[in-house]
């Protein structure tokens, strides 16, 4: 139970700091977890007022990267004023390469941390206790459970990690000792799945352009019928285009209604740029991510 | 003059992105030197490596390519000073990725083939054509292209005939 | 609806033997929106040209492919062809059937396949090309010349002589720059100072050229032929327009102990200054840090003597700007300094050498000082200590220079030179006196240079010997070197008067700040970098920008000189239009669908985009995009390829220009 008693002292610490900083002026919204409908479920809220701060909450079900509010779903903050954000450690990964990529500016945030110890693999029974079995892959990963740089902090003690199978990296390992065409079966399996529904992109916080490369037809560069080279096409060119940038919060995996392992192409791309370039997402707000900058002496091993 | 050559059962697609300040003029080169390659090439130009999209190659396979080429200038030589630089690191990732999705990379070929280097274009080229001409026709992404025109299943003999008049 | 014309050229032969041009052109009629079709014997010829066109205006031609040679060879023929048709000269794609199609494939029927398919492909491309304009950018004659030295001088004395204005800017109160600063010149011994002076001389008189000494660069902005530039002259504290150098100031100054960096810290100066008597311009400096008024706010003898009342206390550093359409930069070199290790560099010093510790130990530009007729002890070699002639003279070259492990691994170039040069000097002035050199290699590429190290050897009676020296040290007034002799592998041990070492040449300091206003690049030591090792040795990368002189790379005088006019050729070629003319494939970015992320900007190798703001009309930032300034891109479009959203996009190069092509497959 001690998930539980952490997360509580947790959201009482955010519902305190947040009712401070509405209050003194500081932000002029909060964006954080609610009370979801139905028991044990929490869903994201914009709060401007200070009265409204003991709405806030912190448990297992708060597993959305709330860093979407700040960039494509931004219409429903103010427009002047910094804006508080609640975020785990791997959401505040986002915010970081969102503020590389001159998509948000640090002064304009008040950036409220929450030290987690996971959060669930699934909300469709959001009561569960949050154990070995029901807690989400990516926080089997996760090594970075105190956000980094955060504005506010609470000050709770979190119990050692326990070691968990990572089970990306086995996933991945398992895919690489595979053929060429046992893996390409594999991934026409999953893709054949997606039904082009775009959850995926929708929920990115990298996915913020205003136009998609892929719903574009002149030229079409990616078919956008859900049929199989449309969608490889749509797999192949989101994989790419957050390569280098996707600090893996999950989210797509997770809002996607046909369960399609997508999570597990960002980690793939993630692991190798970490090879290739020495570069990974979200540590550090930084200018240029591995593949904005060149090294002269850059591995050129594959290149004839 | 002409001594007969062999003739292949299948002879590949290849299509090759260069740029034109090196690869390009190089080819050029093989050209005036009069070398010989295999004809299975089709070049497409850009000014430089660091304009090709990851896309493109993308679309190439699509397109029937049995075989992509991306060639430019040997680093440092760059007529832009990084674009070559640039282009190193976007296809380092991305031939990775597609590995991960099960293209044999036998098929996707980098190099450095200077203006000078008529020959080395002359043995890049040859060498992917014979290569993926023994590997046989990329089957993964037409049997895709495939699947778009038909979603059913060939399930009587009307719809067979049918299938076979289209 | 497009109507393409597709134009087959036999090339005599060359074509037409391997590839059979009738079916391509019959083959190319077929193709959607071929309008006409036809081959001919030899496209480029006047007749040819001639045909093509002909058939523009009786066919009504939109587009048009000329099937024929590489587009290397004709591309610009043909365009010039099409524009004297009345088409933009960008609606007109070659497509390549004999570099890369007859002259490397034998049979003709694979030939003749793929000459179709090529001409299929660039039909498609020709379809999507768009209405290019040239763009023209004004320029603006003036040119900047940053660093006041002989490389400086020279790029802006020939400008000015081609009629331009130029604005010369000098970091320090006179021009003149290192070479004032030596004594004799290889390889022909003449007077440093009688070759310089006239033209720091002309530099000052010259009608167009604006000097600004004791200035620096502040800001730079704009491209070719639009810079704006921002100066900042520091406060001289004396009014350069009522000052008539009449130099009474300088005598009465009683501040005047003040070590001269001019004579290498040997003589001193008062602080109010002319750094040498030949300055130019000929008016004082003060130099707040020394000066009593500044320090204490007693004194103020100078403004009393000052007759004109030149003398200003309370001026202030004044910030000018100037709009120029090029810049040539020839900020020079510093003398690595040995003794103290340059901070956050590889470089290691040279502690062995005791540079700073032992007062006879002195760098080869403080020699210059003491063999200069005008320097502090009027030609004669004293040495620094106890102001004694030396008999003995030690020099070492190489002292930084090409020694990876210190952290310089290139050769500095002129001090095998200097070097024999001052033996000679030494050996005119100390008859009996003896030199000795230890060298690795003795380099004298250059007009007259090998015969001018041999006489040092032959007929000046310096001893060279070919080592590296190991350690000096202080014995009584003596410096005793230690050494090998790898020639004779022997170690040698020599008691010197004096040693003299030849130490490497360094960029100045600040370079790396310079390059960063201007937007120029630079290698690992701070030196500029060239567009182009071997073709574009003075041009920068980014247009408009021309190095000359050390800040380049280590440099001797006439090679500097030689660079320096190159640069001002440049310059006076790009001042000989009143409009920049470019090929228009340059990017663009569509303001609508740019998120701003600036990834463009992150990838762009010559700086060419820049931050736009979009504001409603009620004032309201909507957004901040990416703008590509059309004078600066070079059209790599690596911009585009890396923009997720595809913003930006390379004209001449667009994606429907590229996937026309790859679906034509």
């Amino acid at each position: 139970m001690t998930t539980e008693i952490i997360y509580s002292a947790v959201g009482e610490a955010i519902r305190t700091e947040a009712e401070r900083v509405l209050a003194d002026g500081t932000v002029a919204a909060v964006v954080g977890y609610t009370m979801a409908r139905r028991k044990g479920s929490a869903q994201p809220v914009v709060l401007t007022k200070p009265e409204e701060a003991n709405q806030l909450i912190f448990s297992a079900a708060c597993v959305n990267n709330l860093a979407v509010y700040l960039t494509k779903a931004k219409k429903e903050l103010p427009r002047e004023g910094r804006i508080g954000i609640v975020v785990k450690s791997c959401d505040l990964k986002a915010l970081v390469g969102l503020l590389g990529e001159s998509q948000l500016k640090r002064d304009s945030l008040y950036i409220i941390g929450v030290p987690c110890v996971g959060v669930l693999g699934s909300t469709l029974q959001p009561s569960v206790e949050l154990n070995a079995e029901t807690v989400a892959d990516k926080c089997r990963e996760c090594d970075d459970r105190m956000p980094q740089g955060a504005d506010f902090v609470p000050t709770v003690a979190l119990p050692a990690s326990p070691a968990l199978e990572k089970k990306y990296a086995v996933e991945i390992a398992r895919l690489e000792a595979m053929t060429p065409a046992e893996r390409w079966s594999y991934w026409q399996e999953q893709f054949s799945k997606c039904i082009k529904c775009y959850a995926c992109r929708q929920v990115c916080p990298f996915c913020f352009c205003e136009q998609c490369l892929c719903d574009r037809n002149k030229p079409q560069m990616v078919e956008g019928t859900p049929r199989p080279a449309g969608n490889l096409a749509w797999h192949l060119v989101r994989a790419m285009h957050l390569a280098g940038r996707c600090a893996g919060c999950a989210e797509c995996e997770r809002v996607c209604p046909m369960d399609i392992p997508l999570n597990l192409l960002n980690r793939k791309m993630s692991r190798e740029l970490k090879e290739l370039f020495h570069s990974e997402a979200g540590f550090e707000v930084r200018e240029k991510g591995p593949l904005a900058e060149y090294n002269e002496q850059d591995d050129q091993s594959f290149i004839k | 003059m002409h001594h007969a050559k062999p003739k292949h059962e299948f002879e590949p697609k290849i299509i090759a992105f260069v740029c034109t300040w090196c690869t390009y003029a190089g080819a050029d080169l093989a050209g005036t030197s009069r070398m010989q390659y295999p004809a299975n090439v089709r070049l497409v130009k850009f000014p430089c490596t660091g304009r090709i999209d990851p896309v493109f190659i993308l679309k190439a396979f699509q397109q029937g390519a049995d075989g992509v080429l991306v060639s430019g200038c040997h680093p440092g030589d760059c007529h832009y000073m990084a674009g070559n630089f640039h282009a190193r690191r976007r296809f380092a990732a991305f031939r990775k990725l597609l590995e991960f999705i099960g293209v044999d990379l036998q098929r996707l070929q980098f190099s450095w083939v200077s203006a000078a280097e008529a020959g080395k274009w002359v043995e890049v080229v040859t060498e992917l054509t014979e290569r993926v001409r023994a590997m046989g026709p990329m089957r993964e992404f037409k049997d895709l292209a495939l699947e778009e025109q038909w979603s059913g299943s060939l399930t009587t003999p009307e719809l067979q005939e049918a299938y076979e008049a289209i | 609806m497009s109507r393409v014309g597709v134009f087959v050229c036999h090339c005599g032969e060359n074509i037409a033997r391997t590839v059979d041009v009738e079916r391509v052109a019959r083959a190319a009629e077929q193709l959607p929106g071929v309008a006409f079709a036809t081959d001919y014997k030899y496209m480029c010829s006047d007749p040819g040209q001639g045909l093509l066109k002909r058939a523009i205006a009786e066919q009504r031609l939109s587009h048009v492919v000329v099937a024929a040679c590489s587009p290397r060879m004709h591309e610009r023929t043909f365009r010039k062809a099409v524009e004297q048709a009345g088409l933009n000269p960008f609606l007109c794609e070659m497509a390549n059937i004999r570099e890369h199609c007859s002259w490397v494939h034998e049979d003709r029927e694979e030939a003749t396949t793929k000459a179709i398919e090529i001409v299929g492909m660039l039909v498609e491309r020709v379809k999507k090309n768009r209405v290019l304009p040239t763009i023209t950018v004004p320029v603006t004659k003036k040119a900047l010349v940053i660093g006041g030295g002989i490389a400086g001088i020279q790029a802006a004395l020939d400008i000015a002589d081609a009629g331009h204005q130029v604005v010369l800017v000098e970091r320090e109160p006179s021009i003149g720059g290192h070479m004032a600063q030596l004594s004799e010149t290889f390889p022909t011994l003449d007077c440093s100072q009688c070759i310089m002076t006239p033209k720091m001389v002309d530099v000052a008189n010259h009608p167009n050229i604006t000097l600004h000494t004791y200035s620096e660069i502040e800001q730079v902005d704009g491209y070719i032929g639009n810079f704006q530039v921002t100066i900042r002259k520091k406060a001289r504290s004396v009014d350069e327009q009522k000052c008539t150098g009449c130099g009474v100031c300088l005598t009465k100054c009683p501040q005047n102990k003040i070590p001269n960096s001019f004579d290498c810290n040997l003589g001193t100066r008062s602080a109010i200054y002319v750094p040498f008597p030949q300055a130019v311009p000929n008016i004082p400096v003060i130099d707040r840090e020394h000066c009593t008024r500044f320090k204490t706010g007693k004194c103020g003898v100078c403004q009393k003597v000052c007759g004109p009342g030149a003398v200003d206390f309370e001026q202030q550093d004044r910030l000018l700007v100037e709009p120029v359409g090029a810049i040539v930069v020839a900020t020079g070199f510093n003398l690595y300094s040995i003794d103290e290790k340059p901070k956050g560099s590889e470089i290691k010093g040279y502690g062995e050498f005791g540079h700073g510790r032992i007062p006879d130990v002195i760098d080869g530009m403080t020699f210059e000082r003491l063999a200069s007729a005008s320097g502090p002890t009027g030609g004669k070699i004293l040495r620094p200590s106890d102001g004694k002639e030396p008999r003995q003279v030690v020099f070492i070259q190489c002292v930084g220079s090409r020694a990876r492990e210190k952290g310089i691994s290139y050769c500095s170039k002129v001090c095998c030179m200097y070097t024999a040069k001052h033996t000679m000097l030494f050996k005119h002035k100390v008859h009996d006196g003896q030199a000795y050199v230890f060298f690795m290699d003795a380099r004298t590429p250059g007009k007259s240079y090998d015969e001018f190290w041999r006489r040092s050897i032959e007929e000046e009676e310096a001893v060279y010997i070919r080592g590296m020296v190991s350690r000096l040290y202080q014995k009584g007034d003596k410096v005793v070197v230690m050494g090998s002799d790898i020639a004779v592998g022997v170690q040698v041990e020599i008691e010197a008067d004096l040693v003299v070492l030849a130490t490497a040449i360094m960029p100045r300091q600040g370079a790396d700040s310079l390059a960063q206003k201007l937007g120029i690049s630079y290698d690992k030591y701070h030196f500029y970098s060239e567009a182009h090792a071997k073709l574009k040795p003075v041009e920068c990368a980014t247009a408009g920008i021309y190095l000359a002189g050390a800040c380049q790379g280590p440099k001797d005088i006439p090679d500097t000189v030689s660079q320096a006019s190159a640069a001002a050729a440049k310059v006076m070629t790009l001042f000989a239009k009143e409009q920049l003319e470019r090929e228009p494939v340059v990017a663009r970015v569509s303001e609508k669908n740019c998120v701003g992320c600036f990834s463009c900007r992150k990838v762009c190798p010559y700086g060419a985009v820049e931050e736009k703001e979009i504001w409603d009309r009620n004032g309201k930032l909507i957004k901040t995009v990416a703008y590509v300034n059309p004078g600066v891109c070079a059209g790599c479009g690596t911009c585009q390829a890396t923009c997720p959203s595809k913003s930006v996009e390379l004209d001449g190069y667009t994606d429907e220009q590229i996937v026309a092509m790859i679906e034509a497959l």
